[in-house]
């Protein structure tokens, strides 16, 4: 069975989900807006973001703090997180402006990093593009476009990404405003998260809001 | 046009919870907007359905047709018993619930719409609805009306003036909520894209279907004794409001937003106060909108201490204003501009605020084109500049926010509540940080207090080192660097206080951004509750607009 999810939805869902996963709320913005973008080109960006962030779950944030003054950039032990990774560069962004090609060491879910930098695309009014395995991913003030073997899109984890400006003319894709089609029990999963972040009831809180006076008036 | 910079008031005057919780609705409000382009455009109207039983339940469509395009507004009205009505969000019946549609439906989309609008929170909608929302009777007035109009008489005018509303409305969600329409889907549409415009139309046809539906249902009762509404007095009925603090993190969300809602206004008085003579005409148009403030001021009730004093300061008010305007030339040496200047010297918030409100009224020429401003591209404000050097993060901080760092969190009463999301109601809340458990759940929304604790945490740093470098080992401080560096392009979009303050009250924010809607009749039923009137004395849709064919 599947659930459609809007767009607001899906970016407001996927942020609290990563603010359960442990993400500061900053940065758990980061997560919400990749995966809206990505839902609004009919791409698994919310299933892939939901599975990586429960991957994320309960680690420690400084080992995922990439090294960027090293080229690649790297973490240890494990992969580059493509949410944190990917605030990181679009920080950097301006420097894509002026040439500059960002190389990664291994990474994990690479589609989500692309979308991560491709927010700050927009805003530079330009084109980046994110490359790995055998494709890349051009994301555009107000588009998208994919090229190469587009089997390469969801690859959990890759040795190398770079990350660059681009002067493509236009976008082969432009987003939809329609819901999102997402599977039931994702949904279910998403929402149980979303749902960490929310305070339990209390006596105190019960009695707080309302006018507490009649409304059949 | 004179230049009205030097005229405008800074964000440190206007950004204030106090001065904010004494907005009153302008000619820019979203409500005045709206109707105003109806009425520009020559939008038609029809009543397409009208399925409604005796009793007064059934279904109905209201349509209204623009030059490009069509919404029709869906009403289910229900048989709702005494003791279920409530305006609380966690209500789940009501006596009438509605959508917004996206065109004009079949019967099809009403029957999916029936399983499920009447459900509200419960049910789900779609991509090709804008709005979801629910109203309540007013019981006391409602019985009064039916009775009188069924007998053959017309209500009372008191009465029906007292109360303001045969229904009340509470949540009325739209972008995105519940599966209707993304806020992208009107974007491009303007007679939608401004703020809370589809929400609003959907309000004022709610209003049109409360009329009709009572007087039909009078009609049924009465037969050809009944009589329906003298026009006069059917327009002093608007349509209620009943609202809490679901409402009031909006404001704090939608930072950049709230910056051009404030800078469209700012820049509205300042063009007026900027003015070096007024012409009689205008004279004119003010003395007519004060008298109507002091009828509006004699209209208004509350139960609540607070607004009691606060509508008492506005009596008092409203009587000296009416002194300075006798005692004093309106038509020379930037009239309006001393008569506002006077009025920081010697009014309450209330009362400044209420002259800021009539001083537009007479120059729509001069201040409506800016309403087109009051919309907001937030995403561009997402975007963090990383390669801003942290002397400058430091700078912003330094000379815009000193609302933030003067604030001692030390003290407990400064740091007493905290906003949280309800896993009950799903809705946002106030706690107590040191009575009350769930503290670990708190929303960013205590914005003062995260700039102090950013600026703290900025102490080690070299000046030289950028924004990027900082946000990279300090992830907590990224959502608050976010909103400082917008702080440069939006210096209005900070509420410039602290929100997390024992003393401080939701309602402030409640009616700052109600008073943007064009809502009148403030009236508090708790510090975190309100209620309030929309549409009263604005034309109905067959009224304003030609009937369709």
């Amino acid at each position: 069975v599947s659930y459609k999810l809007t767009l607001a939805e899906t970016e407001s869902y996927l942020r609290k989900v990563a603010r359960a996963c442990g993400l500061d709320w900053g940065i758990a913005e980061e997560a919400g807006k990749a995966a809206r973008w990505l839902a609004a080109f009919k791409l698994p960006g919310p299933e892939t973001l939901l599975t990586h962030l429960q991957h994320l779950a309960g680690q420690d944030y400084a080992a995922f703090i990439p090294d960027c003054a090293v080229s690649p950039w790297q973490s240890s032990p494990g992969p580059l997180c493509p949410i944190i990774t990917g605030a990181a560069l679009a920080d950097r962004s301006a420097q894509m402006l002026n040439g500059k090609i960002f190389q990664l060491g291994a990474t994990a879910y690479p589609l989500l990093l692309a979308a991560t930098v491709g927010q700050a695309a927009r805003c530079h009014r330009t084109v980046f593009t994110t490359a790995w395995a055998g494709v890349e991913v051009s994301c555009f003030e107000n588009g998208l476009s994919i090229d190469g073997n587009r089997d390469d899109l969801l690859l959990s984890q890759v040795a190398a990404v770079s990350c660059r400006q681009n002067d493509l003319a236009s976008p082969q894709q432009l987003p939809s405003t329609l819901a999102y089609a997402i599977d039931g029990d994702i949904f279910k999963r998403i929402d149980e998260l979303a749902f960490q972040t929310y305070a339990p009831a209390t006596e105190e809180s019960r009695a707080g809001a309302g006018a507490g006076l009649t409304d059949n008036d | 046009m004179p230049s009205a910079a030097e005229f405008r008031r800074p964000p440190e005057v206007v950004m204030r919870l106090a001065r904010m919780g004494s907005f009153f609705q302008t000619r820019l409000s979203f409500m005045r907007s709206l109707l105003r382009r109806l009425k520009r455009e020559d939008w038609k109207f029809k009543r397409n359905l009208w399925a409604i039983d005796e009793q007064g339940f059934g279904r109905a469509v209201y349509t209204v047709y623009g030059p490009e395009r069509t919404y029709s507004l869906v009403a289910f009205s229900h048989d709702l018993p005494d003791h279920m009505r409530s305006d609380r969000v966690i209500a789940t019946a009501w006596d009438a619930t509605f959508c917004l549609y996206d065109g004009i439906p079949s019967e099809a989309d009403l029957d999916r719409l029936e399983q499920n609008v009447p459900k509200q929170e419960a049910g789900r909608i779609t991509d090709s609805e804008l709005s979801l929302s629910r109203a309540n009777r007013s019981v006391r007035l409602w019985q009064h009306v039916i009775e009188a109009l069924s007998a053959g008489k017309q209500p009372e005018r008191e009465q029906l003036e007292a109360v303001g509303y045969l229904v009340r409305t509470t949540a009325v969600y739209g972008s995105g909520k519940f599966g209707a329409a993304d806020r992208l889907t009107i974007a491009e549409r303007p007679e939608v894209s401004g703020p809370f415009q589809a929400e609003l139309l959907s309000v004022w046809l709610t209003r049109a279907f409360s009329l009709d539906l009572v007087e039909h249902i009078a009609r049924a009762r009465g037969g050809d004794q009944a009589v329906g509404f003298d026009p006069g007095l059917r327009r002093r009925i608007g349509v209620g409001n009943s609202t809490g603090l679901g409402m009031a993190p909006f404001l704090i969300n939608h930072p950049s937003l709230l910056n051009n809602w404030m800078m469209a206004r700012e820049e509205a008085i300042a063009r007026v106060r900027s003015l070096p003579q007024a012409e009689s005409a205008a004279i004119a148009e003010f003395k007519q909108h004060f008298e109507a403030a002091r009828f509006n001021r004699s209209q208004w009730h509350s139960e609540h201490p607070i607004q009691i004093e606060k509508l008492k300061s506005l009596s008092a008010d409203l009587d000296l204003m009416a002194q300075y305007i006798e005692r004093e030339s309106l038509a020379e040496d930037h009239p309006w501009d001393r008569f506002y200047r006077w009025a920081e010297d010697n009014l309450s918030l209330e009362g400044q605020e209420q002259l800021v409100s009539l001083l537009l009224e007479p120059y729509g020429e001069l201040v409506d084109g800016l309403t087109q401003c009051m919309d907001a591209d937030e995403h561009l404000s997402f975007f963090i500049d990383g390669a801003m050097l942290v002397a400058e993060l430091r700078d912003i901080m330094e000379t815009r926010c000193q609302w933030a760092l003067r604030v001692d969190y030390d003290h407990p009463e400064n740091r007493a509540r905290f906003w949280y999301t309800s896993a009950e109601k799903l809705e946002p809340r106030v706690g107590e940080r040191f009575q009350e458990s769930g503290a670990e759940y708190e929303l960013p929304l205590a914005i003062g207090y995260a700039i102090k604790q950013m600026h703290t945490s900025l102490l080690g740093w070299e000046d030289g080192l950028t924004t990027a470098e900082f946000l990279l080992a300090h992830p907590e401080h990224r959502h608050t660097a976010r909103r400082v560096q917008n702080l440069v392009m939006h210096p209005y979009a900070e509420i410039q206080d602290n929100v997390i303050a024992a003393d401080m009250l939701p309602i402030d924010i409640l009616r700052c951004k109600l008073s943007f809607f064009g809502a009148t009749r403030f009236d508090p039923r708790s510090d975190r509750w309100v209620r309030i009137c929309m549409y009263q004395d604005a034309p109905f849709p067959s009224e304003l607009l030609a009937a369709a064919p």
